[in-house]
C-alpha cells in the first residue's frame, strides 16, 4: 500500500469521448464533413477549439469535463483520459464581434469578408458561412446597402442591446434549470419554506452577466454590466472592515495609559525579564495589524462609563 | 455438502447450512467456530460453525474428528461425510466469504480488515444458529486476534451463553475440531472446482496450495496478471503478494484515496500554499491578470480546449 506510484505524463491519444448536438453529425445535406478549428477566443484573444458543422452551417463551441482519477472503459479499450468533450451550438456572432469591433475603430463601412480575416486564424473566415452570421450582422453592426453589396461598422450601441437581450435569455434560462446563483452554497435536497424570489434578480443577472462574459472581451463585459445597471462589484479587499473601530465621540482623546512611567528612572534600570523559550519565537512573529485580545473586551466598558 | 449456491455467484459471500437437528431446539447446546483459508492469496475464507447438543460431546469423540491440519484430505472428506451422516443430533453452517468480498472489504475507502470481518462472521454464524432455535449454551471459538478482547466482546454480544475463546481452540475442543473439518472441506471443494467467472479460456489450475510462500502460487500469479485488470476474482487483491506483483507489473493506476507525498499532491491540486495568502499582493492579483473562469463552468469541471 505504502509504495509510490510514478505518475507518467498524459499521453496523445487518437480518440476521444464526446457528447455533440445531433446536428453535429447530420452530414447528409453537406458533403464537407464537421470539423474541430481552432479560432480567436473573443475573450483570452488566444487560440480555443471549436468546430464547424458540416458546410460551415453551424459553430459549435467544446468544452471539455474533466477532473482527476478519471479513465474511460470503451468497447475493448481504456482511455487514460477520463474527459468528456462537450460540442454544443455556439453563435457566430460572438467570434465575429472582435474583428468587427477592431475594424470599427477606422468608423468606415466595410464589406464583412475584409473585415472577419486573421493570417493566424485563416480559418475564422468560414465563420461568415453560417447560417446565422449574415442574417443577425445588425445586431452588432449598422449596415448600408450600396450596388447590391453591403457594408458594414460596428455599432456598440447595437451590441449592447444585443447582448442585454442575451443576458435577459440566459436568465430565463437559469430559472428553468434551477441554477444556484447565489452566493455561497445550497443544497439540492434542502427544501426552503417559501422560494425567496424577488431579492435574487439581481443575482441571476450578475450571474447571467458572467456567463456571457465568457464570451466577449473584458472591456465590453465592463461596459455590458454598466448597460445593465449593475453597479461593479468592489474587490473584497475594499470590502474588508476597517481594522479599527472609529471613535464616535467628539471629545478630545484621553489617553488609556500612562505612558510617563517609561520616563521614570525606575523603569529604566529594571533589567529586563528572562522571556521562556516560547514567548522568545512568539515575540518573534510579525504582529502588525494585530489586534491585542484585551481591544475585544475593553471598548464597551468605557462607553457605559459616557 | 451442495455448493450450488456459491458457484451461481462466487463474488459475494453466502451461507451454506445443514438441517437444525430437533434435538438442537430442546436441549442445550454446544458451538464450535473455526475458519480455513486465513492466510492464502487465492480463494475464499471460509467460516463453519459445528453445533450439538451438550450430552453429546462424548459422540463427537467416538467419531474421531480431530484437528483438521492433522488429518489427510481424504481423510477429512470422510469425517464430513460422519458428521453430515450424523444429522440426528449434529448440525453445521458455513460462511464462503468469497476472494473479492476479503479484497473490496479490505480495500474500500473506509478499510475494514480481515479481523473485523472474521469477527463480524463469526458473530453472524452464532446469531444465524440462534434464530434458527438453538439452544446455545457454551460456544467454543479459535482465536483472532487477542483471546481475552474477542472473548469479551463475544460475551458481551451473547449474554447467557458461555463463550470460551483459545487459540488452538480446534485440537483442545471436539466441537471445533468439527467445525474446522467442515470449513477445510468447503474451502477445498471451492478451491478445487473454481468457476471463473472471467473468460480466460482453458485455465490453468496448478496453482498449489495458495499460500503467499508457494512457488506454484506465485508462478500462476504471474502468468495470469492482466496489465490493466490486475487478477481474476480468484485472487485476494488485498494480499501484499498481489499487490507487489501488480505495482511492478502492471499499469499503475491511481486512486482518489491514493496517498501521495503532500507537496506533490498540493502542487498538482493547484493548492495554494498558505504563505501565499500573507504576501504583499495577497489577494485578487493571484491570477497575474488573467481572466477567472465563470463559476458555472469551475463548478461543473468544464474547460475550453485549445488542442485535441
Amino acid at each position: 500500500m505504502a509504495a509510490k506510484k510514478k505518475r507518467t505524463p498524459n499521453v496523445q491519444n487518437d480518440s476521444w469521448v464526446v457528447v455533440a448536438a445531433d446536428s453535429v453529425i447530420d452530414t447528409q445535406k453537406h458533403d464537407s464533413d464537421p470539423a474541430f478549428v481552432r479560432l480567436r477566443n473573443p475573450l483570452t484573444d488566444a487560440a480555443s477549439l471549436y468546430m464547424l458543422g458540416s458546410g460551415d452551417v453551424q459553430l459549435y463551441e467544446v468544452k471539455a469535463f474533466e477532473e482527476d482519477f478519471h479513465s474511460w472503459f470503451v468497447g475493448q479499450t481504456v482511455q487514460r483520459d477520463g474527459r468528456l468533450i462537450f460540442v454544443t451550438p455556439m453563435d457566430p456572432l460572438y467570434l465575429i464581434l472582435p474583428y468587427l469591433i477592431k475594424s470599427g475603430k477606422e468608423g468606415k463601412f466595410q464589406p464583412v469578408d475584409q473585415v472577419v480575416m486573421d493570417e493566424e486564424f485563416p480559418a475564422c473566415s468560414r465563420l461568415l458561412s453560417c447560417t446565422r452570421s449574415l442574417t443577425s450582422l445588425h445586431h452588432i453592426a449598422e449596415e448600408k446597402e450600396v450596388g447590391g453589396l453591403k457594408f458594414h461598422r460596428y455599432s456598440q450601441e447595437r451590441t449592447m442591446n444585443w447582448l442585454k437581450k442575451k443576458v435577459e435569455r440566459t436568465v430565463t434560462a437559469l430559472k428553468k434549470r434551477n441554477i444556484s446563483v447565489g452566493e455561497g452554497v445550497k443544497s439540492a435536497t434542502f427544501i426552503r419554506v417559501k422560494p425567496d424570489a424577488d431579492s435574487h434578480e439581481e443575482d441571476y443577472l450578475r450571474y447571467a452577466h458572467g456567463l456571457i462574459s465568457e464570451y466577449i472581451s473584458e472591456d465590453l463585459s465592463k461596459a455590458l454590466l454598466k448597460h445593465l445597471g449593475l453597479p461593479e462589484l468592489t474587490s473584497p479587499k475594499e470590502t474588508e472592515p476597517p481594522s479599527k473601530k472609529r471613535k464616535l465621540s467628539d471629545q478630545p482623546v484621553e489617553a488609556e495609559e500612562d505612558y510617563t512611567k517609561f520616563n521614570s528612572a525606575d523603569f529604566a534600570r529594571k533589567p529586563p525579564k528572562k522571556m521562556t523559550a516560547a514567548q522568545k519565537t512568539l515575540a518573534k512573529v510579525d504582529k502588525t495589524g494585530m489586534k491585542p485580545m484585551s481591544s475585544f473586551f475593553s471598548p464597551k466598558v468605557k462607553a457605559e462609563k459616557k | 455438502m451442495d455448493l450450488n449456491p456459491f458457484d451461481v455467484n462466487n463474488s459475494v459471500s453466502c451461507r451454506l447450512t445443514s438441517e437444525i437437528p430437533e434435538v438442537c431446539r430442546t436441549e442445550d447446546c454446544c458451538l464450535g467456530i473455526d475458519e480455513a483459508g486465513r492466510g492464502p492469496v487465492l480463494g475464499p475464507m471460509v467460516y463453519g460453525i459445528c453445533f450439538c447438543p451438550v450430552s453429546k460431546k462424548e459422540d463427537l469423540k467416538d467419531l474421531k474428528v480431530a484437528d483438521s491440519k492433522t488429518l489427510s484430505e481424504p481423510e477429512r472428506e470422510n469425517l464430513f461425510q460422519t458428521l453430515d451422516e450424523a444429522k440426528s443430533y449434529v448440525g453445521w453452517a458455513l460462511q464462503i466469504l468469497s476472494p473479492n468480498t476479503i479484497s473490496t472489504s479490505m480495500l474500500q475507502r473506509t478499510k475494514y480488515n480481515l479481523n473485523a470481518l472474521s469477527h463480524d462472521t463469526a458473530i453472524g454464524l452464532v446469531q444465524f444458529a440462534l434464530d434458527r432455535g438453538v439452544q446455545l449454551k457454551e460456544v467454543y471459538v479459535d482465536t483472532v486476534g487477542p483471546a481475552e478482547k474477542y472473548e469479551e466482546k463475544l460475551s458481551k454480544l451473547f449474554p447467557g451463553i458461555k463463550v470460551t475463546v483459545r487459540p488452538k481452540a480446534d485440537s483442545l475442543f471436539p466441537i471445533v475440531s468439527a467445525a474446522s473439518i467442515c470449513a477445510k472441506v468447503a474451502r477445498d471443494r471451492v478451491v478445487k472446482g473454481w468457476n471463473f467467472a472471467e473468460d480466460l479460456g482453458e485455465v490453468d489450475t496448478d496453482y498449489g496450495s495458495g499460500y503467499p510462500n508457494d512457488p506454484k502460487t506465485k508462478a500462476w500469479l504471474l502468468k495470469y496478471l492482466d496489465p490493466v485488470f490486475g487478477y481474476p476474482q480468484f485472487v485476494r487483491f488485498s494480499w501484499s503478494t498481489a499487490q507487489t506483483l501488480m505495482d511492478s507489473k502492471a499499469v499503475s493506476v491511481h486512486w482518489d484515496d491514493d496517498e501521495e507525498d503532500g507537496e506533490k499532491a498540493a502542487q498538482r491540486q493547484n493548492n495554494r500554499s498558505m504563505l501565499s495568502y500573507f504576501g504583499a499582493s495577497a489577494g485578487g492579483n493571484d491570477q497575474n491578470g488573467t481572466h477567472q473562469t465563470h463559476r458555472y463552468f469551475t463548478d461543473r469541471r468544464l474547460k475550453s480546449l485549445n488542442t485535441l
